[in-house]
């Protein structure tokens, strides 16, 4: 890539620009910290033990639930009868809870909804619970839709699934209660219905099965759905970014094929970077208003994973572009880089067959979790810590080039004051593009891991001022997505070629020294344009 | 709801009753935990928690609770926390359906009416609710601490120490979080806080009972009544009765802290029977030959002494619980020496 428009940007235009950047980028902060709510909204509850007074045990037909008509026949945990039985037992969460003497329900807005499962157990000095005990859980989830009649709850999902109870105590006496640490039961990629229903049973099939979880005092369910508020803003953001993404990449890649070259790798490297963008951009959320896509959590980690990829693809390849060594008899493609584009193609393939294994398989199975088995425990751990190799040997690559490239830098430097005229601008070029990148991806990656280690550092809100709160977690979030946005976008439009001529003004000792270079490449049409910059390029690492 | 019980309750009672259809159940189910808990704590004391039958006399713990002593501040403090815990429950099992729905970003005062409750719906789908503990905490402070105006200074121990009680359920909440980021990754975590059990809020308090603070009044809070009225000339706020300092009684200790349990009276003693006070006395209690402590023979009966009886009982032994209701024991005949006080 040559003659790009920051190189022959006035100072005072890259200051407007610049300065105009930043205020988006603040824009985004706040429109997180001070419109929008927390990310997402956890709410905790507490499981009515219903009685199954049925006699066929396995219908799924029949649902129980603790509000509304045809609610169930509580029953305590504290004393139980000998004549009841495992399967009279139904655990039954009803959600969304109800507040202010208003039944709520759930909005498309809110997007997903996941559960944790908590259980809490009573020591029994007669019935302590066995360390890695398995508990067994026959879960069944219905919906129902507004306007349904009450009792119309229709069969979601059902699956019996094992999880392992982590459990430890401090105090050994009778009717403290265990802390066992919370297990993550469903996720659901879309909140399509308006209410939902999870009733759970404890079967006991096999002697074994469920024999050793001691004496069950309390099942509580946290379920945690993105708040719709979150939703409404992070969506207007993405119309907003996708349309100027578009637009941009649009006078991009025309400003490209103006030009009477092919476009070189780090433009097309630049382009796909947009398009990536773009994908990540598109405003999908929409969608799930009008239909029910559960696998919109996975689409999202997709479009997540494949920007990244470019992103660091992108970092990797500029770097070598700048190398200031080029090769004099191929224009360089991305086979070049095979051996380091690897490195991220290891880690994001590895990182998607985990969330395959994960969360597509959710999508058949919502009580899903790769983490129960041995074997699948196994197998995550090594697609993760593979991608976490990758990644380690990514970064080591491009502090390397990177390094590299300021040693050359340093060469050129010293050289600087001997060459002629153009080739110490194009140098100055090239050097001042290289900087400039170094500079704002360095700004952009310390903003990003600084506000997540605050972010992890400082749970929840944070005050400024006793009547300004600002939602911290809210504002990380678009701040960084607006951040890469504005970043890509500063990149697009001033790593575009420039249209703008060749030094304007020149001293006639340099021009002299020009056409003697130009000597040195007949096959030059029009030495104006700047992609005749090129071939010099070539000529003058050889000499 | 059994009607002699409701008309155990003042008007105030009455129509937060009313107004929260199921919150007198929560009540009745934290005050019965709270006496539960409070036996449990004091079963190795002089004092243990002795309740009557509340419809017939007019205090469930006896004419104790109209003292200012030790066991009154615990009392007061247990069943504050209670209520406070089991309303939360409710809420957090839908059975209270008039919980508030209590989003912090953008109200903090529990609304009423029907426009109030539209606007809660849009802010259930704009930010959630989340809320238990909240309610219950409101709740317990309107209930509980209703007729205590804050004005005397036995009604200013009864308010410390029931805020003593809730502030204890609420700091024995823990957070717990969950990841759901890309992939599963902590790039975004939720957390919520976990109710905790009654038990280890019952632990805490008894913490405080030992080592609780015999106060008066400060000479402060005696001359504020006048500045106060100057200063803010229409109805003081309801929370300001909630806002004073109580003194320590010996000036060398530290003034209390919002979760010390406060009294004003020495505890009576509790050996001998007293029909006065209400106090049962200790004849007849188990009590430990062996242990030097409270529970021991030899402070438990009063230096009264003690007799001991050998006896054979049948218990239950080495038993295996199955899920859900059968427990699998065998009958142990064991030999038991029981002490217990003249």
């Amino acid at each position: 890539m040559t003659g790009t428009i920051i190189e022959n940007l006035s100072g005072r235009k890259l200051a407007v620009l610049v300065t105009f950047l930043l205020l988006c980028q603040l824009t985004c902060f706040l429109i997180g910290g001070l419109v929008a709510p927390m990310p997402a909204n956890a709410q905790m509850m507490i499981a009515t033990v219903c009685k199954d007074t049925t006699t066929v045990k396995n219908d799924t037909t029949k649902w129980f639930y603790n509000r509304g008509k045809g609610a169930c026949q509580n029953i305590g945990l504290e004393n139980l009868h000998h004549d009841l039985s495992e399967t009279d037992f139904v655990f039954a969460f009803q959600m969304p809870l109800p507040r202010e003497n208003m039944i709520l329900d759930y909005s498309r807005w809110q997007q997903n909804l996941i559960g944790v499962l908590q259980i809490d157990i009573k020591y029994h000095s007669l019935m302590e619970i066995q360390p890695r005990s398995v508990i067994t859980i026959d879960a069944r989830m219905a919906y129902r839709n507004k306007g349904d009649p009450e009792e119309q709850w229709r069969l979601y999902t059902r699956s019996v699934e094992k999880r392992n109870l982590d459990c430890d105590i401090e105090i050994k006496s009778e009717h403290h209660l265990y802390n066992c640490s919370a297990m993550p039961l469903f996720e659901l990629g879309s909140l399509f219905h308006d209410y939902y229903l999870l009733n759970i049973r404890l079967p006991i099939e096999t002697p074994d099965m469920n024999s050793h979880i001691g004496h069950i005092h309390d099942m509580s369910l946290i379920v945690i759905n993105q708040n719709g508020g979150f939703t409404k803003v992070w969506v207007s953001l993405k119309s907003v970014f996708f349309p100027s993404i578009v637009a941009i990449l649009v006078w991009f890649w025309r400003r490209i094929h103006m030009l009477q070259r092919k476009p070189v790798l780090l433009e097309k490297m630049l382009l796909s970077l947009g398009l990536a963008l773009c994908l990540l951009n598109m405003p999908l959320e929409y969608l799930t208003l009008y239909f029910d896509l559960p696998f919109m959590l996975l689409l999202g980690d997709i479009r997540q994973g494949i920007f990244y990829s470019m992103l660091f693809s992108f970092w990797l390849v500029f770097a070598g572009e700048h190398m200031l060594i080029q090769d004099t008899s191929t224009q360089s493609s991305l086979k070049q880089y095979w051996r380091h584009l690897s490195a991220v193609a290891t880690g994001c393939a590895s990182l998607f067959i985990f969330d395959m294994c994960e969360r597509g398989m959710q999508l058949r199975n919502p009580f899903y979790s790769i983490w129960v088995t041995d074997i699948g425990t196994n197998l995550a751990l090594t697609f993760i810590i593979l991608a976490g190799i990758s990644t380690g040997i990514y970064f080591l690559f491009l502090c390397y080039m990177i390094w590299q490239v300021f040693i050359n830098i340093s060469h050129k430097r010293q050289s600087l004051p001997t060459m002629c005229s153009v080739r110490r601008l194009h140098y100055e070029g090239i050097i001042y593009r290289f900087k400039f990148l170094m500079l704002a991806t360095l700004l952009c990656a310390a903003l990003t891991i600084i506000g997540f280690t605050l972010g992890q550092v400082a749970e929840g809100q944070w005050k400024w001022d006793e009547n300004i709160e600002l939602e911290y977690t809210s504002a990380f979030f678009t701040g960084v997505y607006g951040m890469w946005n504005i970043y890509i976008f500063a990149l697009l439009v001033l790593y575009a070629p420039s249209h703008k001529q060749w030094p304007a003004v020149e001293d006639t000792s340099d021009t002299q020294n020009l056409s003697e270079e130009i000597e040195f490449t007949p096959l030059q049409e029009r030495s104006s344009e700047i992609s005749s910059l090129t071939s010099f390029l070539k000529k003058a690492t050889i000499d | 709801m059994d009607p002699a019980v409701h008309a155990t309750l003042r008007r105030k009672q009455r129509r937060l009753a009313r107004e929260n259809p199921g919150v007198l159940a929560a009540v009745a189910k934290g005050a019965s935990m709270a006496v539960a808990e409070c036996q449990h704590q004091f079963k190795y004391r002089r004092w243990n928690c002795s309740t009557r039958n509340f419809l017939r006399g007019k205090n469930l713990f006896g004419k104790i609770v109209d003292r200012g002593c030790r066991e009154t501040a615990f009392i007061y403090a247990i069943t504050s926390a209670g209520v406070t815990h089991s309303v939360a429950r409710a809420c957090a099992e839908g059975s209270i359906e008039s919980c508030t729905c209590d989003y912090s970003h953008i109200d903090r005062v529990p609304h009423r009416t029907r426009s109030a409750a539209a606007a809660n719906v849009r802010v259930w789908k704009w930010g959630g609710c989340s809320d238990n503990i909240g309610f219950g905490f409101r709740f317990s402070r309107e209930f509980v601490d209703t007729g205590e105006r804050g004005k005397t200074l036995r009604e200013k121990m009864n308010l410390h120490n029931n805020e003593a009680g809730r502030a204890h359920v609420q700091t024995e909440m823990k957070q717990e979080c969950k990841c759901h980021g890309m992939s599963g990754s902590c790039t975004v975590k939720t957390c919520w806080m976990r109710l905790p059990s009654f038990r280890s809020v019952g632990d805490s308090l008894k913490d405080r009972f030992d080592g609780a603070s015999r106060v008066m009044l400060s000479k402060a809070e005696l001359e504020t009544p006048a500045q106060r009225n100057e200063a803010a000339p229409h109805r003081v706020p309801r929370k300001d009765r909630y806002r004073f300092q109580l003194r320590p009684h010996n000036p060398d200790h530290k003034s209390p802290g919002v979760k010390d349990l406060v009294y004003l009276e020495s505890s009576p003693g509790f050996c001998e029977k007293n029909p006065r006070l209400g106090i049962p006395g200790t004849h007849g209690r188990a009590c430990n030959d062996t242990s030097i402590g409270v529970d021991g023979c030899d402070l438990m009966c009063c230096g009264r002494g003690y007799k001991t009886n050998t006896m054979f009982v049948v218990e239950r032994c080495n038993c295996t619980f199955h899920w859900c209701c059968e427990v699998k024991c065998k009958l142990c005949r064991t030999e038991k020496v029981v002490h217990t006080c003249l």
